[in-house]
């Protein structure tokens, strides 16, 4: 069974929030200015912000509102360049530096979740453990914050659930609005204003991700991390794949090889 | 390169139309805005009606023992000496350029034997068949598809090896191999089924595989659905027959019609939007591969066997004149007689096969429109709303010819098949509750786990299962392997509504309950259950049930 988020049992009509809890971090947000994340961010209902840094290649004009994303010719995406800063307060730009010729496990928490985010790491970290002789390089581990955490809450979570220090796991924030876009991108967001913006629903899912070859997949951050690690594996092309000791499907029957069998090439818009 | 039975040569010429502009003219393909999650681009303009509808071939068996790329294990397979293949097919999975309408450009498709939809498969109750399917995709797709494949006959009969489960994929340069022995299940003649199809099943890429055109028609015939209208058998219901193969239209009146609908970038390529989690309508409406072909039609009757594809439309069918026909099966199962109605509702994945009587209309009529009336403005299912006439989904021209007074053999009998019995102890009741938590599907409160079973069922018993939704969602619910009887639908009995039927898709809509009564029989193994709006399914909302001894 899922673990109920406790607010959720609350009989409290007050709804946690993204915002009412950002009114309850100034502190902690205080903290974050001081560790060099800078939150003056301008942010447009367009889910741009003016602290994206523009991407090397022009031209680009992404459409309005949170989620936007384009495909190049080539069949890259490409999302807002939005600026993020990781537990350690490193600054980090999530095109640039975490989707470009990346791949990746991303999810959604916050430091000071007593819901699911406890368990979504600890089933993410058993993930991490099978997907281990690949975890850094190349397959990394993204965590954004939905609370815009300061650097310190990001660790300090990361060091209560035994992960810190893992090599290709991070944990980032940014500003809400830059939050919110990448969380539409990855397509957990909701039209209804009160759903998308509670807190204490939401989405326990992991986003998958390879950017070289668009593969995108999706499940439960709480599954079995078995599958977890799976999914992970199968965004890789079939012949790059990890061989992974202990990670396999339970097929009935083992596929056979095909005999003198010749490897095709993918196709191309311009091939026929 | 295969251009599939679309029949339209591919040149030189028609390849640089339909690619120059696909091929780095501009930086951006395609762009998606989420800001209204019913954010799919708008594809460009296509004229109707200016293609033919397109079938394709038959799919040509040699004689089971003939030629083997690999030998087969028969110890891997239940009950085959039991019912030894009488066919071999061999099949190969592979990419293929295809073009949905002449306006739109070539684009890189997953198919069956390079056709999208794939060859129909013709059976016959009591002709067991062995099919191998080869994997001969590139080891990488780029962008949405996958090059892991498994093949579900959708309703089949089958044992858990043959049945193409989630968990069975397999990579490029790898065979799988199918023992479909075409029985009737629990050797009941009543469970008989018609109108069944084949698609990828591949565990997390359903959906990309399918929309990439991963899909075909399996038809099974007996000696009372025989195909023959003119069959001297008085057991046989002599429908209209004579299902088309490839360019073979002539004098063929059971028609195969598979509805999909897909998005197709400003250059005219196939585009899918992989970061929707709610579920994706397209804006183009494709009949059998194709936007909105026409048809020619003698004025007699016709077969139509109708398949709601999705990935996650639902369909509410109509004939642009409101004329009536006579509905005859529910997911591909013959009802007990023949309905009169104006309209089909379809679930994803759910069929109905329906008679049309073209005979009836008047002279003055040369033109006829199968349409859509269900609204649906995102994924997460129909409003629930009937759109006008006027501004339905138009997907289908019927061109009526004008010849009066044409040969029509065939007949709608006033009894088809009666229900089967349900003559097996009922030793459980379960209820599946379909929701959402924290943005993941769960049944029961629990994600999906495919290493844990969640229903044992013992073989030879019967169970009753209650289905129930939760939230504005709709969950068109397919069990593999067995399909039940429904018993109530929404609280109320079925009797002389469409759903007094066997049901392999629980196509409910937002906020809809059933109770079904289900047996097990003939095989032993793990199948799964799951949601057919293939986004969704995709999301792991699924469960594993198993059948034990």
């Amino acid at each position: 069974m899922i673990p109920k988020h406790p607010a959720a049992q609350e009989t409290s009509p007050h709804v946690l929030t993204r915002r009412s809890l950002m009114g309850s971090m100034l502190v902690p947000a205080a903290a974050l200015l001081l560790g060099g994340c800078s939150r003056a961010l301008k942010a447009g209902s367009d889910g741009a912000t003016s602290d994206e840094r523009p991407l090397a290649a022009k031209g680009i004009e992404f459409p309005e509102g949170p989620g936007a994303q384009l495909v190049r010719a080539d069949g890259t995406r490409v999302f807002r360049n939005h600026k993020l800063v990781d537990q350690d307060g490193r600054v980090a730009y999530f095109q640039d530096d975490l989707i470009e010729g990346r791949v990746f496990a991303a999810t959604f928490q916050y430091a000071k979740c007593n819901g699911i985010c406890g368990s979504m790491t600890a089933r993410m970290a058993e993930a991490y453990d099978l997907l281990k002789p690949i975890m850094d390089k190349p397959v990394q581990f993204y965590a954004f914050s939905l609370a815009s955490d300061a650097p310190a809450d990001m660790k300090k979570f990361m060091v209560d659930h035994g992960i810190y220090g893992r090599p290709g796991w991070r944990f980032f924030s940014g500003s809400p609005e830059a939050i919110k876009d990448i969380r539409w991108a990855f397509g957990f967001g909701d039209p209804n204003e009160e759903v998308d913006s509670s807190l204490t629903g939401h989405t326990g899912m992991a986003r998958f991700g390879h950017h070289k070859f668009d593969k995108w997949s999706a499940c439960p951050a709480l599954a079995n991390p078995e599958q977890t690690a799976i999914a992970m594996v199968s965004l890789f092309p079939a012949d790059q794949r990890p061989q992974i000791a202990g990670l396999c499907r339970p097929a009935d029957i083992p596929s056979t090889k095909i005999p003198g069998y010749v490897p095709r090439a993918p196709l191309r818009a311009n091939q026929l | 390169m295969s251009n599939g039975f679309l029949g339209q040569p591919v040149n030189r010429r028609t390849f640089v139309q339909g690619s120059a502009l696909a091929t780095g003219a501009f930086f951006i393909n395609t762009k998606f805005s989420r800001s209204m999650l019913a954010d799919v681009p708008t594809s460009p303009f296509t004229t109707p009606w200016v293609q033919p509808l397109a079938f394709a071939p038959y799919k040509i068996p040699i004689p089971f023992g003939q030629q083997y790329s690999t030998p087969i294990n028969e110890a891997n397979f239940q009950r085959f000496d039991e019912f030894r293949p009488q066919k071999f097919y061999e099949v190969n999975v592979c990419e293929t350029m295809h073009r949905a309408h002449p306006q739109l450009a070539f684009s890189p498709h997953s198919s069956y034997d390079g056709m999208c939809p794939g060859p129909t498969f013709m059976m016959r109750y009591g002709e067991p068949v062995f099919t191998r399917i080869n994997n001969c995709m590139p080891s990488v797709v780029q962008g949405f598809g996958s090059c892991d494949v498994i093949t579900h006959v959708h309703n089949g009969h089958h044992a858990p090896e043959s049945d193409g489960g989630p968990w069975d994929l397999y990579n490029p340069g790898c065979c799988h191999d199918h023992h479909w022995p075409n029985i009737y299940a629990g050797g009941d003649e009543l469970e008989a089924k018609g109108t069944l199809f084949y698609h990828d099943h591949c565990h997390d890429f359903t959906s990309q595989n399918v929309y990439r055109g991963m899909a075909g028609f399996f038809l099974l015939f007996d000696h009372r659905d025989s195909g023959n209208e003119n069959d001297p058998n008085p057991d046989a219901f002599r429908l209209p027959s004579g299902v088309p193969d490839g360019k073979r239209v002539k004098n063929r009146y059971d028609i195969p019609l598979v509805f999909a609908d897909r998005n197709y970038d400003a250059n005219g390529m196939l585009t899918m939007d992989l970061m929707n989690m709610d579920g994706i309508l397209g804006d183009k409406h494709l009949v059998n591969g194709r936007v909105q072909p026409y048809f020619e039609v003698e004025r007699r009757k016709y077969r139509f066997r109708l398949l709601n594809s999705g990935i996650s439309r639902y369909m509410d069918l109509w004939l642009s004149n409101g004329m009536a026909f006579q509905y005859l099966a529910n997911d591909g199962n013959m009802i007990t007689k023949p309905l009169t109605l104006q309209n089909v509702k379809l679930g994803v994945a759910e069929r109905g096969d329906i008679v049309v009587d073209f005979s009836q209309l008047p002279a003055s009529t040369t033109a006829l429109y199968l349409v859509n009336r269900a609204e649906q403005t995102n994924g997460r299912g129909p409003t629930g709303n009937t759109l006008p006439m006027n501004q339905s989904h138009q997907l289908l021209k019927f061109i009526i010819r004008p010849e009066t007074n044409v040969p029509d053999n065939s007949r709608v009998p006033t009894t088809l098949r009666a229900l089967p019995a349900m003559d097996r102890p009922v030793v459980a009741e379960r209820t599946w509750h379909l929701t959402r938590t924290n943005g993941m599907w769960t049944v029961n409160g629990n994600l999906f786990d495919q290493n844990r079973c969640d229903a044992a069922c013992k073989i030879g018993t019967a169970e009753i299962w209650n289905f129930s939704t939760a939230g504005g969602w709709a969950h068109p619910m397919h069990n593999h392997c067995e399909e039940p009887r429904y018993l109530t639908y929404n609280g109320q009995p079925v009797a002389g509504t469409t759903h007094e039927a066997r049901k392999d898709v629980h196509g409910m809509w937002p906020g809809e309950s059933m109770s079904v009564y289900i047996k097990f029989r003939d095989w032993v193994g793990k199948y799964p259950m799951h949601c057919h709006n293939l986004i969704h399914e995709d999301h792991a909302m699924m469960v594993r049930w198993d059948i034990v001894p």
